[in-house]
């Protein structure tokens, strides 16, 4: 079938699962078991489906690897080439740590997201129902258009927020969750997962760093993480014993940005404790013990100890909160570049305050000694003043009104109104005015086709809401449908065909049974005309795109 | 709105006014006519600031014969700047209210480094650097050589001001730190000397406690300030420390070695400049035997504050031939520093009196006591005469004859201790001269004796009577405001056991004790998990702490705390805290949550306000004693005890209270405002502790909160805290806790007022 095409990754062979001899195939996309001999899968799995993966632990004389899915069910390859068993699943453990994240994530991603879109949206929700539920048309189908329009095309609009999601903080505790478990014969095992893995990444750069650079050619991954945890880096307080530490370097970088934080000193005058005084005592004034120098020197190794766990939390905290403050990289370009272009955004930045005298201000505040007026409010930052009041405008029209303009004419007939007196001698005769008020009312000649309100009336609700849902799932499949044409790709071509029985499927299975309904219960049968008219504009189109396309085949 | 406060129309720049305001007023109204001292407590967050200042201002307005200007002192540098716009915003109300033009001038006053624009000057860090470079700016003699050689480098905006600057007064207005410079940027002129000398005729100067107290700047810079002024310190809890700090002096053997060298560098000096500028010398000579004529004069006419260092007797006399040429006066303080270097030759600690210093002085090195007593002024005119350029270099040298002043000037108040080595370091030679100001009242008495009134205000008073004992003077009116409440925003809790009903304490058997670390460990992961935003905790000291920590951290305590709130920890580098300050306040910012581990005593204690969500909550882990072992400490608590009839424990506890109220008092400023305030001791329960709080705490300590564990703690905080998220509105405070210049007005209103203020 397809796997022809797919690119395999990793060939393992004899690999038993269910007591069957096989060869494991690891591929692009998904993991399958061939049993010996036989030239088909008898498991495959996609890595979207797999949920974790887990190894028998070292030392057991049988070496398995066990896949879980989300739907619970586990699939168990136990690795029977004597010599190489543990290194082959090694090798297949490591890929696919690397694979399954990747692959989670999208599925996770994307069913999140429609989850959220039907939760949040009721009507798309009953249209889901209605078309896919009862199987008109696939839920595949039923999503590629819909995602697509959230979002590439529409990422500039409001469902840009979706789309660059919410980064969600680190724990300040994640090294806390990596308690040390011991194994019972004298060794320590640390429970590592992606997450966790992400927030070392996260907050230590520099160890994202050492590991991208030792990772994999220098050792393991495995390796990297016991060292990791060996290193005088974890256990900053215990006094290094390993001069080859990888991580020492870290160290110093760590206390190189502490430093360069240090000396960048504060931005907010109020909590600066380095200007606070104003005067201090001269050396050797004053009754405090004066620090000798020398004293720091001879400092017990204990208080040394002390003195860098405070340090490293202090740190610690500054990393987890500076992590989660980071902004991803893209959109902070796009305002940048937003904002040198219109170059709006610029100048109000110069209106605020200096920091300090903003903190002056606030420290001196009593809201509640402060009459009403006072009240603080924040203002609007406005990249393009023009665009928030009248709306994106089409570029090419000429007569561009500005928002000066706007507001001019709008003073004017401000003006206008405010001199305005009534002309009493001429205005319209009585008989005139309430003809024309009859005219307008409903029922009135202005007021034509109007007669469809009567529909509330007539139709009970169940039935109306029914052929609400008829047509907006009848819209929906139009919409499928029309979007197909112009027909340019053989793709679209097997679409179109498609979306036609679809439509054909939709006829007889949904409006069909509600005409019969509606007849049984003596509605007038011109409720669904409309739709029905729709229905054969679409097969007219259909038909009428066929005949040419036999025409030009021929 | 517009105030009658006893006849006194008193303008009050906002629209509505808390009812201890009003109250605070009519006491300090009542102090100024009495032309007498006061000492006034109100907790922080009820607008002392603006009380104080709408009311001396309008009593300069209305009577500017009697109050001619106003000192304001503060204790820090955002403090300073807080004042002043306040003031701003006091005037810009007077002039939209009459209609007329600000006629005052009001202005701070900082050290070089807040103030100087010189391009190369202000970008040193340090201050004492920004002095030094500023002197070799703008000396005499630098100038006077500048004259000659115009590639001698001066600071342009010096030789503006004094060119132009002090012919024509700057307007009037109000000056803040920074519209000085950008007032001296406009003109060209210092801002530093500009404020300087602009202080003497302004009507309102905000400057730091050193300005008044210290009498080596004071005697620079406030010395010719006028006689009919308002004195007001701020934050007044620790003035006597002030004092203390101002008037003692440490002498190592690196001072001495330094000294030394200064002594060799004046001695080089002075054999040159024997020989190019004789005249010079003698003319030096001349002046010493004329004596201090000139100030004694100034200092009689009452136009000078008098400095403690230079005190009155000296002045009548001149300087002693012993040491009137410039040579003999370096070898006698090369005897001087010889005799200093054998009394740091020791192996065991001494303590003595200055009388018995003198003594052994005299009997070792002849040295008397008269040229002694000179000798600060002795070696002031001789840099002088010597054109010294650098004078940070000499500190030293300057230090020593500072000493050897006070030494032989107060046979009482002062203490001598010799300690070869450090306690806590008994091995290493180390050895030190303390030169300990036991008695406040020395460094403060000229204040209270030169100016007409002298207000000492701070949020943590208690017990009031205290301060006029140590601080040795007779204020006319003394008292403490409560905080009137419409919803009781502030709960002090006092836990006292863990829930093993183990004592927590931190007295100094236990406190090393495990299940009290591990019972103040929970604590404070309790509270992290129910306390929104910030909580800050205090210890008692830094070691403490940093051992507190340490045990936390190998119990795994801080790991549990870090999943509820971020850490944060002072250290004892300032650069470094404010750093975990700033990640503080912005952790509180955006949700997320933080405690701030501190130090009683600290900088953050004594400078850091933690408003709103910056501290909903402050745990005080212990009662902040000093350390008591120290020697300095007994010293002076025996004066105390002898002196004032002050026993020493009464001493130590009011010391560790006024602490203790000062850290849990950081996270209420304002009605608005809310925070749990734990003392994590059982002993605060105690009446002798718990009496000494300030009245607005105690007021809300009941008989049900003094000795809880920590579940009925976190029981309490609980409802506490979910009751004041409820919101909040000015009609709730409307009438109780807040008036209406109506409300104000009403009868049983003023009645209700009257009990506010408690007399002392």
């Amino acid at each position: 079938m397809a796997s022809l095409s797919e690119e395999v990754l990793l060939v393992v062979k004899r690999v038993r699962q269910r007591k069957q001899d096989g060869t494991l195939y690891l591929m692009a996309e998904r993991i399958a078991w061939g049993p010996e001999g036989k030239d088909r899968f008898t498991v495959s799995h996609l890595y979207a489906d797999i949920r974790c993966q887990k190894i028998s632990p070292d030392g057991k004389a049988k070496i398995q690897l066990q896949l879980v899915l989300h739907t619970g069910e586990s699939t168990t390859f136990h690795f029977t080439n004597e010599s190489t068993a543990l290194k082959d699943r090694e090798t297949t453990k490591d890929l696919l740590q690397q694979l399954l994240p990747k692959f989670k994530k999208k599925a996770n991603k994307e069913l999140e997201e429609k989850n959220r879109m039907l939760q949040e949206d009721p009507v798309l929700f009953q249209l889901y129902k209605d078309l896919v539920v009862s199987q008109v048309i696939s839920a595949e189908e039923f999503w590629t258009n819909r995602l697509s329009l959230s979002s590439p095309d529409h990422s500039l609009s409001i469902n840009n927020n979706t789309n660059n999601k919410q980064e969600v903080g680190i724990s300040a505790a994640f090294l806390a969750d990596i308690r040390p478990q011991t194994d019972g014969c004298n060794g320590l095992r640390y429970n590592l997962t992606t997450d966790i893995i992400e927030s070392i990444f996260r907050t230590y750069p520099t160890v994202k760093q050492k590991y991208a650079e030792n990772v994999p050619h220098n050792m393991t991954e495995k390796e990297f993480w016991t060292r990791f945890f060996q290193s005088h880096y974890f256990h900053r307080d215990r006094i290094s014993t390993g001069l080859q530490d990888i991580f020492s370097e870290c160290a110093k970088q760590d206390e190189k940005g502490l430093k360069s934080m240090v000396t960048q000193g504060v931005k907010n005058p109020m909590v600066d404790l380095l200007s606070l005084e104003d005067k201090t005592l001269d050396e050797g004034y004053g009754t405090a013990t004066v620090p000798t120098p020398s004293n720091s020197s001879n400092k017990s190794l204990r208080e040394n100890s002390n003195c860098a766990i405070i340090k490293r939390f202090n740190h610690h905290s500054a990393m987890v909160l500076a992590a989660g403050l980071r902004k991803p990289e893209a959109p902070s370009d796009q305002v940048s570049e937003t904002s040198s272009t219109d170059g709006n955004s610029r100048d109000s930045d110069l209106f605020q305050p200096p920091i300090k005298k903003v903190k002056l201000q606030e420290a001196i505040e009593y809201d509640d000694l402060q009459g009403d007026s006072g009240r603080k409010t924040i203002s609007l930052n406005l990249k393009k003043s023009d665009r928030y009041s009248h709306g994106p405008v089409p570029l090419q029209s000429q007569q561009y009104t500005t928002s000066q303009d706007m507001i001019n004419s709008i003073s004017i007939i401000q003006q206008e109104m405010r001199s305005y007196k009534p002309r009493l001698t001429q205005v319209m005769s009585s008989s005139a005015a309430s003809s024309a008020i009859i005219s307008l009312s409903p029922g009135g000649v202005l007021m034509q086709g109007g007669g469809q309100q009567t529909i509330n009336q007539l139709v009970p609700t169940d039935v109306q809401s029914e052929l609400k849902h008829l047509y907006m799932a009848a819209g929906e499949l139009l919409r499928h449908f029309w979007s197909c044409f112009p027909v340019s790709t053989p793709f679209l071509e097997e679409k179109v065909i498609k979306m036609k029985s679809n439509l054909e499927k939709f006829q007889v299975t949904k409006l069909r049974p509600f005409q019969e309904k509606i007849q049984r219960q003596y509605l007038s049968s011109n409720l669904t005309g409309h739709l029905e008219e729709m229905l054969q504009a679409a097969y007219s189109k259909f038909q009428a795109w066929q005949t040419r396309r036999m025409m030009r085949k021929t | 709105m517009k105030l009658n406060i006893e006849g006194l129309l008193v303008y009050f720049p906002y629209d509505y006014i808390y009812p201890e305001q009003y109250s605070y007023m009519l006491e300090l109204k009542r102090t100024l006519d009495a032309k007498g001292h006061g000492v006034l407590e109100m907790p922080s967050g009820t607008g002392k600031t603006i009380s104080l200042l709408s009311l001396i201002v309008a009593y300069q307005k209305a009577y500017p014969l009697e109050v001619t200007k106003l000192v304001y002192c503060s204790r820090t540098v955002p403090e300073i700047e807080k004042v002043v716009e306040e003031l701003r915003k006091l005037m810009d109300y007077y002039a939209k209210q009459t209609g007329v033009k600000n006629d005052f001038l009001a202005l701070a006053l900082s050290s070089r480094k807040n103030l100087c624009i010189h391009p190369e000057v202000s970008s040193l860090r340090f201050g004492k650097e920004v002095d030094g470079k500023c002197h070799s700016l703008t000396a005499s003699y630098i100038r006077a050589q500048h004259q000659s050689n115009p590639s001698q480098p001066v600071c342009q905006f010096f030789e503006e001001f004094d060119a132009v600057g002090r012919q024509v007064p700057i307007p009037p207005g109000i000056y803040n730190l920074d519209d000085l410079k950008d007032f001296g940027r406009r003109k060209g002129w210092c801002p530093y000397f500009l404020a300087r000398y602009a202080i003497l005729h302004a009507n309102i100067v905000v400057y730091s406690y050193h300005y008044l107290l210290d009498p080596k700047i004071a005697d620079l810079v406030s010395k010719e300030l006028a006689k009919k002024s308002v004195v007001v310190f701020d934050e007044a809890h620790n003035i006597d420390n002030v004092c203390i700090d101002s008037m003692s002096v440490n002498i190592t053997r690196r001072t001495l070695d330094r000294c030394q060298t200064n002594v060799e560098t004046l001695q080089n000096t002075i054999s040159r400049i024997k020989e190019t500028d004789a005249a010079k010398l003698r003319e030096e000579y001349r002046r010493l035997v004329e004596g201090l004529k000139e100030a004694n004069v100034a200092r009689e006419t009452d136009i000078y504050l008098s400095n403690p260092v230079l005190p009155d007797e000296i002045l009548q006399e001149a300087v002693p031939g012993s040491i009137r040429t410039a040579e003999h006066f370096v070898g006698f303080i090369k005897r001087f520093l010889e005799y200093l270097k054998a009394r740091l030759r020791i192996h065991h600690v001494v303590q003595e009196s200055a009388p018995q210093f003198l003594k052994d002085i005299y009997e070792k090195v002849c040295i008397d006591r008269k040229p002694l007593r000179f000798c600060a002024e002795r070696l002031r005119s001789l840099l002088r005469t010597l054109e010294i350029a650098d004078i940070a270099d000499f500190s030293a040298i300057t230090l020593i004859s500072h000493f050897a002043t006070l030494v032989s000037t107060y046979s009482k108040g002062f203490t001598i201790i010799i300690e070869p080595f450090e306690d806590r370091t008994p091995t290493i030679a180390n050895p030190v001269l303390h030169f300990s100001c036991m008695d406040p009242s020395i460094a403060i008495k000229p204040v209270f004796g030169r100016f007409q009134s002298v207000i000492i205000t701070s949020g943590t008073l208690s017990p009031l009577d205290i301060y006029p004992r140590i601080l040795d003077f007779h204020p006319v009116t003394m008292a403490s405001f409560t905080m009137t409440l419409a919803r009781t925003c502030l709960c002090p809790l006092i836990v006292g056991r863990g829930n093993d009903q183990v004592a927590m304490t931190s007295k100094f058997e236990t406190r090393e004790d495990f299940a009290v670390i591990r019972n103040y460990g929970n604590l404070l992961l309790e509270m992290s998990a129910i306390v929104p935003d910030g909580i800050v905790a205090f210890f008692t000291s830094y070691i403490y702490m940093e051992n507190i920590v340490a045990s936390w951290y190998e119990q795994g305590i801080l790991e549990n705390i870090q999943r509820n709130k971020l850490i944060f920890i002072e250290t004892q580098d300032a650069a470094e805290t404010s750093m975990a300050l700033e990640k503080y306040q912005e952790a509180c910012e955006n949700g997320r949550g933080a405690i701030l581990l501190s130090v009683a005593r600290g900088k953050v204690s004594e400078g850091i306000d933690f408003v709103h969500h910056f501290g909903r909550a402050v745990i005080m882990f212990g009662v902040p004693y000093v350390y008591t072992q120290s020697r300095i400490l007994k010293a002076r608590l025996e004066y105390l005890r002898d002196q004032f009839q002050i026993r020493e424990n009464d001493f130590l506890t009011f010391d560790a209270m006024r602490h203790a109220a000062q850290c849990v008092g950081r996270a209420i400023r304002g009605k608005t405002d809310y925070g749990l305030m734990i003392f994590a001791d059982k002993r605060y329960a105690r009446a002798d502790k718990r009496g000494k709080l300030p009245r607005w705490i105690q007021e809300h300590l009941t008989d049900g909160s003094l000795n809880l564990t920590i579940d009925e703690t976190v029981q309490l905080a609980k409802h506490f805290l979910r009751q004041m998220a409820q919101p909040f509105r000015r009609e709730d405070q409307l009438g109780l806790s807040l008036l209406t210049l109506e409300q104000l007005q009403s009868e049983d209103m003023l009645q209700k007022i009257a009990q506010i203020a408690q007399q002392a």
